[in-house]
């Protein structure tokens, strides 16, 4: 079944590469090569690959420098935004490529929970070494605001966070995957195309969806009244 | 016990997408409603409105991953 395949490839070490960790790596490599073979002879008018990655750099940057009050902060933790961001798109996208979620092994790895949680917790102890850097150790005085007792619920707060935005991106992605098979099952022509349209939507959506709340995180943790 | 499995997934996804379809619906309305009042504080509206829709599909979320496990207890 779809997203329960044991697909350990090989060991390295005493770590088990799996399916996930492999199609990560090749996302990893397409990014690495655009952004090498764009970036690799720069010009002040850019051109072709240039222009678009600088379009992508600076539409991400400007997007998250303006969420994020604190312009230090901004400056700081908007390129690991804009990282995830083009890394979760490009593997929600990846579910559209012909033979995902059929051939065994080959399944977007955000419809997991293992990947969506890596980058959640990624945010959360960004958001936490971010409040710490800008606030020093005031930042430990906004668990107990406005008041002592809110101690326990600020904590379950902190936790929270990364566990919505795991569970919010693994379920969308996961959801839209199944659904997807489903209906391959029964029409295999045609009807599923205007799915792969909607899919297209909704993966940039939860792209977006997903830093932008990062963004919130960072924008809460580093700007006043704490 | 598979029959309860599987109402218990359908009850699971069809409430919590009730719930949620409710909330967006209203939430999306109003946010139309704001836009098509005063068009220049679009930008803002819209991004807050993403953020409360993230929120309220969270929930619908959840409805549906404990479908998932249950529908993966039938065997």
């Amino acid at each position: 079944m779809f997203g329960m395949w044991d697909a350990v490839l090989f060991q390295l070490g005493p770590l088990k590469v799996d399916h996930l960790i492999v199609t990560e790596w090749v996302i990893i490599a397409i990014l690495a090569i655009f952004a090498y073979s764009a970036s690799k002879k720069m010009e002040m008018v850019p051109t072709g690959l240039q222009n678009v990655l600088e379009w992508i750099v600076t539409f991400t940057y400007d997007f998250f420098t303006s969420l994020i009050e604190n312009e230090d902060a901004a400056k700081k933790w908007a390129p690991l935004l804009s990282t995830f961001f083009m890394f979760i798109i490009i593997s929600n996208y990846s579910g559209l490529i012909p033979g995902a979620a059929h051939v065994t092994g080959f399944q977007p790895p955000t419809s997991n929970w293992n990947v969506t949680a890596t980058l959640a917790l990624i945010t959360a102890f960004t958001v936490q070494l971010a409040g710490f850097q800008t606030h020093g150790l005031h930042y430990l005085g906004h668990f107990v605001s406005p008041n002592p007792v809110m101690l326990p619920l600020n904590l379950l707060e902190e936790i929270t966070h990364p566990l919505s935005l795991t569970v919010r991106l693994f379920g969308n992605i996961f959801g839209e995957e199944m659904v997807f098979a489903f209906i391959l099952a029964m029409v295999p022509f045609l009807i599923p195309t205007a799915l792969m349209a909607l899919s297209l939507l909704l993966g940039g959506i939860q792209a977006i969806v997903f830093t932008l709340l990062s963004a919130n995180y960072i924008a809460a943790s580093t700007g006043h009244g704490h | 016990m598979e029959m309860g499995l599987a109402l218990g997934a359908a009850i699971a996804v069809s409430f919590a997408g009730l719930g949620g379809g409710v909330g967006m619906g209203q939430a999306g309305g109003k946010a139309v409603e704001a836009i098509a009042r005063q068009p220049e504080a679009g930008g803002d509206i819209r991004t807050l409105v993403f953020i409360t829709f993230a929120f309220i599909e969270t929930l619908t979320i959840y409805g549906l991953v404990i479908a998932f496990m249950l529908v993966n207890k039938i065997q």
